[in-house]
């Protein structure tokens, strides 16, 4: 039955208030987000009112901006004819990619100002960087390419996604190094956390048991699924994180069948003997790249793409200065974290400077103007551990529905470090701790002691409250659940723990972790939500 | 003359270029690019995909995992 117009309600209504509503956006305990949602998609019946001026912000500098230089970067990398067959071919592209302006919004939600000025920044960072590796995936496919090994075939270098892409440096300009599993596997569950299950099934459907590490799993899938381009003539492995990313690597050899070294990171930390050991490796990479390509190796390259590589993270420890001293930081928890683990992980990269060059804009205004830029901050928190792939923005809901303010991740700080350019040996070894620093390494199967920085770097970025991650398929976190548990009632820290199962969100749902953190926050700290209507809401189909 | 024939042109391409920036907005604000792609781009090409004939690996992959006749630890 049609509504009735009701005239009294009308007469009721304080147009002022409509009116500053509509020009300055509602105050964030009014704004009912979870309201716009069509229910299980995720969809909006509309997308969010953010007041005049950051609605045309997000309309014309983020939705608008972005669209447009995806159709550019697809131009640059290539053209519309690669691209389209390379949809046509791999469904990791085409179901995962096409939607990305909706992982903008999700994990730009609800903000407001100078975060909405530097945090989609990040995002752009990572969707040109991402659209450069598809597109010479496809530029070099031979399975695109009438079988041919064309001349981008016969320049890369195939590696697995946890082998740093500075191993690569000293052929920068002359080899491309394209990571096997980042695109086809890693950001496709940041975007659709659909894609990842069928490269999951795929392998179990041949026979492995569900419970080893469903990022290994996926993995392998993509070879069962025969969803893996061919793109290059070598191919450099390593058994990160564990030992069911060896058995990947196995499957991976067998399918791939190219001439390969394994560049593996060691399951002992600090000591001495192993670094060194591990600096011979990284030798025998090199000495591997020289055989197969004829290509010397330049230590003036590496050294040029190091100082380049260093100025990224001379940023970042003064993002992380403001972010640790002051409430002017103006990046999300989930920009922060994506765009941070995405940077270092792959590399040097020219869009990384540009988008650091517009977001330090934005950040001196902040710090110069002393503007408070998550001003319902109830909360700090450090996230710890690996993170939820499938729900890698649930600080955006955190912040909306609870001031829940995520200002730094245990993945942002793994590569903690400079590496020096100084002498032959001093770049090696450094190179050989940022290697073996990787992720799901360091701090999290690298010892209690790197384990345990949690506690340090709770008090440099004044934090009081922790969100602890609890990889369910990760044998080596599940061993040290106990151990946190006793630390955080010794510390009297406050904590709550999000089990998750990495990239599969049938596991744990969203909802359900939605839950664990509303029962936290409501039955342990006694608090209210800002925005109720996001409490709980039906989006199990969502991207 | 010549003035108000560049007057039209000019009021014609800042007329498309409002009525474009409308229609934009409505796409934007009423998340119709979410929509179509979630309705209809995305269930076509998943049937696309789960319809392609794909190479069974395990046995057409060329790798003879029995190439090493004795495996080291094979007693």
């Amino acid at each position: 039955m049609a509504k009735k117009f009701d005239i009294k309600a009308l007469k009721k209504t304080d147009w002022k208030k409509v009116a500053k509503d509509f020009w300055y956006g509602k105050p964030h305990g009014e704004r009912r987000i979870g309201d716009l949602y069509i229910e299980k998609t995720g969809l909006y019946k509309h997308r969010e009112w953010r007041g005049v001026k950051d609605t045309m912000y997000y309309f014309y500098a983020v939705w608008l901006y972005n669209y447009a230089m995806m159709v550019a970067d697809i131009m640059k990398f290539g053209g519309i004819v690669p691209f389209a067959k390379g949809v046509w071919r791999y469904r990791w592209v085409g179901q995962t990619y096409l939607p990305v302006i909706h992982w903008y919004d999700r994990g730009l939600q609800g903000l407001r100002g100078e975060a909405l000025r530097a945090s989609p920044w990040h995002y752009r960072g990572m969707t040109s960087t991402t659209i450069k590796q598809f597109m010479r995936f496809f530029t070099s496919d031979t399975r695109l390419n009438g079988g041919k090994q064309n001349e981008h075939y016969k320049t890369n270098i195939a590696h697995k996604e946890t082998v740093w892409g500075g191993i690569f440096y000293p052929w920068a300009g002359e080899l491309t190094n394209l990571p096997l599993e980042m695109i086809p596997y890693f950001v496709t569950c940041h975007v659709n956390s659909h894609t990842v299950q069928n490269y999951i099934d795929a392998v179990q459907s041949i026979g492995l048991p569900g419970d080893p590490c469903p990022m290994c799993q996926a993995e392998a899938g993509l070879f069962v699924l025969d969803d893996v381009p061919d793109y290059a003539p070598a191919f450099i492995t390593c058994n990160e994180a564990c030992d069911a990313s060896v058995a990947s690597t196995v499957l991976q050899d067998w399918l791939f069948d190219k001439p390969l070294y394994a560049l593996p990171m060691p399951m002992q930390f600090d000591d001495p003997l192993v670094h060194k050991h591990v600096m011979k490796e990284i030798e025998g990479a090199w000495k591997f790249i020289e055989e197969q390509y004829g290509i010397p190796f330049s230590y003036e390259k590496l050294v040029e793409k190091l100082k380049k590589q260093n100025e990224l993270m001379e940023f970042e420890w003064e993002k992380w200065e403001v972010a640790a001293k002051t409430s002017y930081y103006p990046i999300n928890g989930v920009a922060q974290a994506l765009y941070r683990i995405y940077y270092s992980q792959y590399g040097d990269w020219e869009v990384w400077h540009e988008c650091d060059a517009k977001v330090r804009k934005v950040l001196e205004k902040c710090v110069s103007k002393k503007i408070n830029t998550f001003p319902n901050t109830r909360h700090r928190v450090i996230a710890w551990s690996c993170a939820p792939l499938y729900f890698s923005d649930w600080p955006t809901w955190a912040y909306n529905c609870w001031g829940l303010n995520v200002v730094i991740n245990m993945d942002s700080l793994m590569f903690d470090m400079k590496i020096r350019t100084d002498s032959y040996e001093n770049t090696l070894a450094d190179m050989a701790t940022y290697h073996m620093w990787a992720p799901m390494r360091r701090m999290a199967v690298g010892g209690m002691q790197h384990i345990f920085e949690l506690w340090e770097y709770m008090e440099k970025f004044n934090c009081d409250m922790v969100a602890m991650y609890d990889q369910l398929q990760c044998k080596g976190m599940q061993g040290v659940h106990g151990l946190f548990e006793d630390e955080f009632r010794k510390r009297n820290v406050n904590a709550f723990w999000m089990p998750h199962a990495l990239p599969d969100s049938r596991t744990v749902t969203r909802a359900e972790l939605r839950r664990m953190i509303n029962d936290y926050m409501t039955t342990v700290m006694h608090e209210e939500p800002l925005d109720p209507s996001l409490l709980d809401f039906d989006d199990s189909m969502i991207w | 003359m010549k003035k108000c024939k560049c007057g039209k042109i000019l009021g014609k391409l800042l007329g498309i270029t409002l009525l474009a920036n409308v229609v934009l907005f409505i796409v934007f604000f009423f998340d119709l690019d979410g929509k179509l792609l979630y309705y209809v781009v995305e269930p076509f090409l998943k049937k696309h995909y789960d319809n392609m004939e794909r190479k069974d690996v395990l046995k057409e992959s060329g790798y003879d995992v029995f190439k090493y006749e004795k495996a080291p630890y094979d007693m």
